[in-house]
């Protein structure tokens, strides 16, 4: 090639004459077919691959999930000569965080989960895939590994920024890790648990329609109204007498994951937060319901997905 | 061992008949498989590649069913769709790789193969850009160097010509021939367009409404065994009767009879049936065998080239 002129060549056709080399390498099998689907996606969630209009929304998103850890920990920084229990005054914590700021997680999702999903039945690029050495669950779990890896990334994010920042302002550093470790290590199950559960639901969403606008506005509609519609009939029920109005609470989306992210911190539910009387344990087992039910759908979706 | 073998095809859309009992058995080469829109061409693709189920009847490609064996198929094929399949915001080079890379490739052989595959489709310095600024004929190369990169050994292309000017028709009908026969690689072309198969097929197969209308190789379609086309104005049927009559070989179609010119007997044959029936005769011409006129009668729908 090096010894052609492009210009030249292209402009007659002559430099398709360079011979064709069949290939005779390595072939990899069905694991590492997944593998590259989800490094493909992974960086697709963040925008990488992508143009820099694609970087934008998670980046930002992202940022503005962490920023709050990033501003306690300037703050505390400053004053903390002067504090002593520095755990009292926390406003954010491991256990709490996602409570507070789930929201720009909801955002995160609706946003991203599309960009994985949708994009491959608008431009239609899955015949292409499942021509290949690649399954229809084989597609759909790695794009849900994808999902899931890029959140709980944006997760870890603020809580070792917690972490550090906790550590750095004791005095002695190595007593301190052995301090914190304990209170910060319930934070990984607890963001596996946000992450599976949020990406899971978003993509089976997100996989019935090809259109981005739909996806998310079907994803932020589930999240709402999942939320709303249990708190209006408990609120109801508490006054006609049903007592299992408050088992609905097990159907929301982001509630139940709240409770089950404080049972991995231990920590009882507050009758603030929490309406009704479902402990932490059962929101746990709520969340993973969602999660296992979420992951069916989408598989089946992608079984029943036209090629 | 037959490329491609199908036998008692059948495939219902509920109550539409794409596949109708299709018995087809294909040797390597390049292989055109021509019908209207909706005779079942891409049906039966998509059948061949395992992305449909048969309703009855079974298919298999290089001896592997397409229902049972169809990841060991998927590995020896190259498919490029009918329509758009491109994602716009990714560069040729990355999208191409990756979908090397999905097929097995490891990492720097995917590189590898991407560059010589987009070399050789005829993308040069634009294969860094991304698609969705690329005209139709680049993005069908795209397609094309996508179904390539993993080195198939069969090739199905699924109208690869759709929606190319002239030129850019021609160069790709260029490239699937050299495609089948510099590099050994079997393609089969589905195309409505039978001036295309023409030009680049060892193979004909013709389908309509599912049936197998034809299957022969493209030389016994366009062989230089000259043809006779006798129109009359009415009494065509009885003067095929009368002309086969003579030991000829004839064959109703459209106003007249086309007579395939064997020996110069043929000539006195056809001049005495005319007489003898005296019928109104319009014109006697001698043609060659045409790949339209098996579609004349069919399927006056199909496409004619030019």
């Amino acid at each position: 090639m090096t010894a052609r002129n492009p210009a030249a060549s292209s402009a007659t056709g002559s430099i398709y004459d360079l011979g064709y080399r069949h290939y005779e390498g390595k072939r990899n099998g069905r694991a590492y077919a997944m593998w590259s689907l989800f490094v493909e996606g992974f960086r697709g969630v963040w925008g990488f691959g992508r143009p820099m209009t694609a970087k934008a929304a998670p980046f930002i998103l992202a940022g503005l999930y962490a920023l709050p850890a990033a501003i306690q920990l300037a703050f505390s920084s400053t004053i903390s000569s002067r504090v002593t229990a520095s755990d009292q005054m926390d406003l954010f914590a491991y256990g709490n965080y996602f409570q507070r700021l789930s929201f720009f997680l909801i955002l995160f999702c609706v946003a991203q989960a599309p960009e994985l999903v949708c994009r491959d039945q608008r431009y239609q690029v899955l015949p292409l895939y499942f021509t290949r050495a690649m399954g229809r669950s084989e597609y759909a779990l790695a794009r849900l590994g994808s999902l899931a890896s890029a959140i709980f990334l944006l997760l870890l994010v603020p809580t070792a920024g917690l972490f550090v920042g906790d550590v750095l302002m004791k005095p002695d550093t190595f007593k301190a890790i052995g301090d914190e470790l304990p209170k910060a290590l319930p934070s990984l199950p607890a963001n596996a648990l946000v992450s599976v559960c949020l990406a899971s639901l978003s993509l089976a969403i997100s996989s019935f329609s090809p259109r981005r606008a739909y996806s998310a506005i079907g994803i932020v509609a589930y999240m709402l109204l999942m939320e709303a519609i249990p708190a209006a009939i408990y609120s109801v029920g508490q006054n006609a007498g049903w007592d299992w109005a408050d088992k609905l609470f097990a159907l929301t989306p982001i509630t139940s994951l709240i409770g089950g992210v404080f049972w991995f911190f231990g920590e009882p539910l507050t009758r603030q937060d929490f309406n009704g009387s479902l402990t932490s344990g059962e929101y746990l087992a709520a969340a993973l319901g969602s999660f296992v039910v979420a992951t069916a759908v989408l598989l089946f979706r992608y079984r029943r997905m036209p090629a | 061992m037959a490329l491609i073998e199908t036998v008692g095809l059948t495939k219902h859309f509920g109550s539409v008949k794409a596949l109708e009992k299709l018995d087809l058995s294909v040797e390597p080469g390049i292989i055109g498989l021509v019908g209207a829109n909706g005779a079942g061409k891409s049906t039966l693709l998509k059948i061949l590649l395992g992305l449909l189920a048969p309703t009855s009847g079974s298919a298999s490609v290089l001896g592997m069913d397409s229902v049972r064996e169809t990841r060991a198929i998927r590995h020896v094929v190259g498919y490029m769709p009918e329509h758009d399949c491109l994602p716009p915001d990714v560069g040729a080079t990355d999208f191409v790789t990756h979908m090397a890379r999905i097929s097995g490739l490891p990492r720097t052989a995917a590189r590898e193969r991407t560059a010589e595959v987009l070399r050789h489709v005829g993308l040069y310095e634009e294969r860094y850009r991304q698609i969705g600024g690329y005209s139709t004929g680049m993005k069908q190369r795209v397609k094309l160097a996508q179904a390539l990169v993993h080195d198939p050994k069969v090739l199905l292309l699924d109208e690869p010509t759709n929606g190319l000017d002239p030129t850019g028709r021609d160069e790709m009908l260029d490239l699937i021939k050299r495609t089948g026969t510099d590099f050994g690689i079997t393609v089969v072309v589905a195309s409505h367009l039978l001036g295309e198969i023409e030009q680049v097929c060892t193979f004909l197969l013709a389908i309509d409404g599912g049936h197998l209308l034809q299957a022969a190789p493209i030389s016994f379609f366009t062989q230089r065994t000259p043809v006779l086309a006798v129109e009359v104005e009415e009494g065509a049927d009885r003067l095929a009767a009368a002309i086969s009559a003579r030991g000829a070989r004839a064959q109703l179609y459209g106003p007249g009879v086309l007579v395939a010119i064997e020996s110069d007997a043929i000539y006195d044959a056809v001049r005495d049936a005319v007489a003898d029936l005296a019928l109104p005769l319009v014109r006697i011409q001698q043609e060659r065998g045409r790949l339209e006129d098996l579609f004349r009668d069919a399927a006056p729908t199909a496409g004619s080239p030019q």
